[in-house]
């Protein structure tokens, strides 16, 4: 049967929403067999399909476990582009370097930031959690960061946001800070020095992006590395 | 006694539960690790010995006169006494390290606790008895128990478990029936050392989970719960912080008689349930008890006052978590003064 490239377009994005790995997986296959160019099957699909999600979870429709399952859907499909996609155009993605702060290891909610950010363009390297503050800096200035994301839920870590801050610009690392977390306020994100906050995953695409506003973000070509973190997690396929 | 009570903790609450004319509402800022400071512990060396543990209340309670002792260093300590590894900070609560479930066929090893015996439960069974030995006469010591699906999820890995609400519902409902009875050979374990036990399910919050899903993998097991706890006649108390309008409706049909509450507007939480249920919070642990000062203290505990102290089902002044261990003394003193000071009954704002 032949299908409609916007069909194949169509089913991966609707995949995504889904929460169904198998589909979306088949679905790639099924683009690349329609010669379907494998960079718009990522944009025009699979990550269109996952900024309709992050606006379910703005409306409250989705929650934490349906943006987890959306993402491991789209990182299916993305596993089977990856190959037929040209070598990485060598236009500057904007890097995002984020983590949960020292001393707590609640990360899902940086985990869902990080696949939020992922999906709108950003280049992200994960640090993890209960990461040392020296980490952040040093990783920052190795990279040139445009933006470092400093996560915590425990009202016991919060004040280690303002030491990587006040710690960063004594290294002389201009990287804008974006917080956010339970106990994190907007109050307590200026208090602190922080050029933004973001009260949730699909609020913080909106604030990077801000931040950034009038300079162009590329949209997709995953971090592989994403994608084999995201594998790693595992013990679900 | 302090001063401007008339009643002890334990005869006030008494009053309170029975009916009866009281000098005034509950004030119950949820004092947990912040307990270790009354002796100057480290929160590891607080909550890994129970004489510590027991002996920091005592001081803190004789410190402050809040009216209801807690009994916790972290929700997932039932996990943990399940087979869970722990990281235990120096001076910080214990958190998750290892899931005792790496994988599915893992569950066949999943037996329900021994309270006397299993993880850090024999630490918290010696501070509930050396607390209810020292000060039970004055005030009730409520160790705080992890419900079952923040238990189970902490047996599980969170992501994990909350992704398998979809793909392995199966599972869901198995590692929490034996999470259920761990919950309730705490329970009896607690009663039995002459503590109330409570339990809280941060998990199930409503920044976390739908209200689908709150019906279908968290409600039927926090009804089992709450029916074990009135068994004893003994009050169901439910705490979920971070966002909770969302499944306020199904916390209030749990059978839990008072619902601590976290991040929504007291007034709202009045509307939706207060006909149904005794609500407890709301002031902020970190804007509020952490980096505010006594003058927002004080504002703050006359705003929740204001909002519920006309709850149909009672009102019950709070944090809407726990009190930061780093919280000034200060700032303790300016909560309690100031609930003993609006909180009077009759309730005069003024």
């Amino acid at each position: 049967m032949h299908m409609e490239k916007s069909d194949i377009l169509h089913n991966l994005a609707q995949a995504v929403i889904d929460m169904d790995i198998t589909r979306a997986s088949k679905t790639a296959v099924e683009a690349i067999n329609a010669h379907i160019d494998p960079y718009e099957a990522i944009t025009d699909g699979l990550a269109r399909g996952m900024d309709m999600v992050n606006e379910l979870f703005e409306n409250e429709e989705y929650f934490v476990p349906e943006i987890l399952l959306c993402a491991d859907a789209m990182y299916a499909g993305i596993e089977v582009l990856k190959p037929y996609l040209p070598r990485e155009a060598a236009y500057h993605k904007k890097k995002v370097v984020i983590g949960v702060v020292k001393g707590d290891t609640h990360d899902i909610g940086k985990n869902l930031v990080k696949i939020m950010l992922d999906n709108a363009g950003f280049e992200i390297h994960d640090l993890g959690r209960n990461v040392p503050y020296a980490k952040f800096i040093d990783t920052a200035g190795e990279l040139n960061a445009d933006l470092v994301c400093l996560s915590t839920l425990m009202t016991t870590t919060m004040d280690g946001m303002q030491v990587v801050i006040e710690d960063m610009k004594k290294a002389g690392i201009l990287s804008r800070v974006m917080v956010g977390g339970g106990p994190i306020s907007p109050g307590f994100a200026k208090n602190i020095g922080a050029d933004g906050y973001a009260k949730n995953a699909a609020e913080a695409v909106k604030v990077a992006k801000g931040m950034f506003q009038g300079i162009q973000i590329p949209l997709v070509i995953k971090t592989p590395e994403l994608v084999g973190i995201r594998k790693n997690q595992g013990g679900m396929r | 006694m302090n001063p401007v009570d008339e009643m002890t903790p334990k005869e006030r609450m008494q009053a309170i539960l029975q009916g009866k004319k009281a000098d005034r509402l509950l004030v119950s800022p949820l004092i947990l690790n912040f307990a270790a400071r009354s002796l100057n512990l480290k929160v590891r060396d607080f909550c890994t010995n129970g004489r510590n543990m027991g002996e920091a209340n005592i001081a803190c309670f004789k410190r402050y006169r809040h009216d209801i002792v807690y009994i916790f260093s972290t929700t997932s300590t039932l996990a943990e006494a399940m087979g869970t590894k722990m990281y235990f900070p120096d001076d910080d609560a214990p958190q998750v390290e290892t899931p005792f479930l790496q994988t599915k066929e893992d569950i066949t090893k999943l037996k329900p606790v021994n309270p006397e015996k299993d993880g850090r439960l024999p630490v918290y069974l010696e501070a509930v008895k050396r607390c209810v030995d020292a000060i039970g006469n004055e005030v009730f010591i409520v160790p705080v128990i992890g419900a079952p699906f923040t238990t189970s999820a902490a047996l599980r890995g969170t992501e994990t478990f909350i992704k398998e609400l979809y793909t392995d519902p199966e599972l869901v409902h198995t590692v929490m029936k034996v999470a259920t009875q761990s919950v309730k050979n705490l329970i009896d374990a607690y009663v039995k050392a002459g503590g109330v036990p409570v339990t809280v399910e941060p998990i199930a919050t409503g920044s976390m989970i739908s209200e689908k899903h709150f019906r279908e993998f968290v409600l039927p097991y926090l009804k089992e719960v709450y029916a074990h706890i009135h068994s004893y006649g003994l009050p169901g108390v439910l705490h979920i912080c971070g966002k909770t309008k969302r499944v306020i409706q199904c916390m209030a049909e749990s059978g839990a008689d008072i619902l601590s509450i976290d991040n929504i507007d007291l007034k709202e939480a009045k509307d939706l349930v207060g006909d149904k249920v005794c609500l407890m919070g709301n002031v902020s642990p970190a804007d509020g008890m952490l980096k505010g000062n006594p003058e927002i203290i004080t504002t703050m505990v006359k705003d929740c006052v204001t909002k519920a102290s006309d709850n149909p089902k009672g009102f019950v002044l709070a944090t809407g978590c726990e009190v930061p261990i780093k919280t000034p003394h200060e700032n303790m003193i300016a909560f309690l003064e100031a609930g003993r000071r609006f909180a009077r009954l009759p309730v005069h704002l003024n």
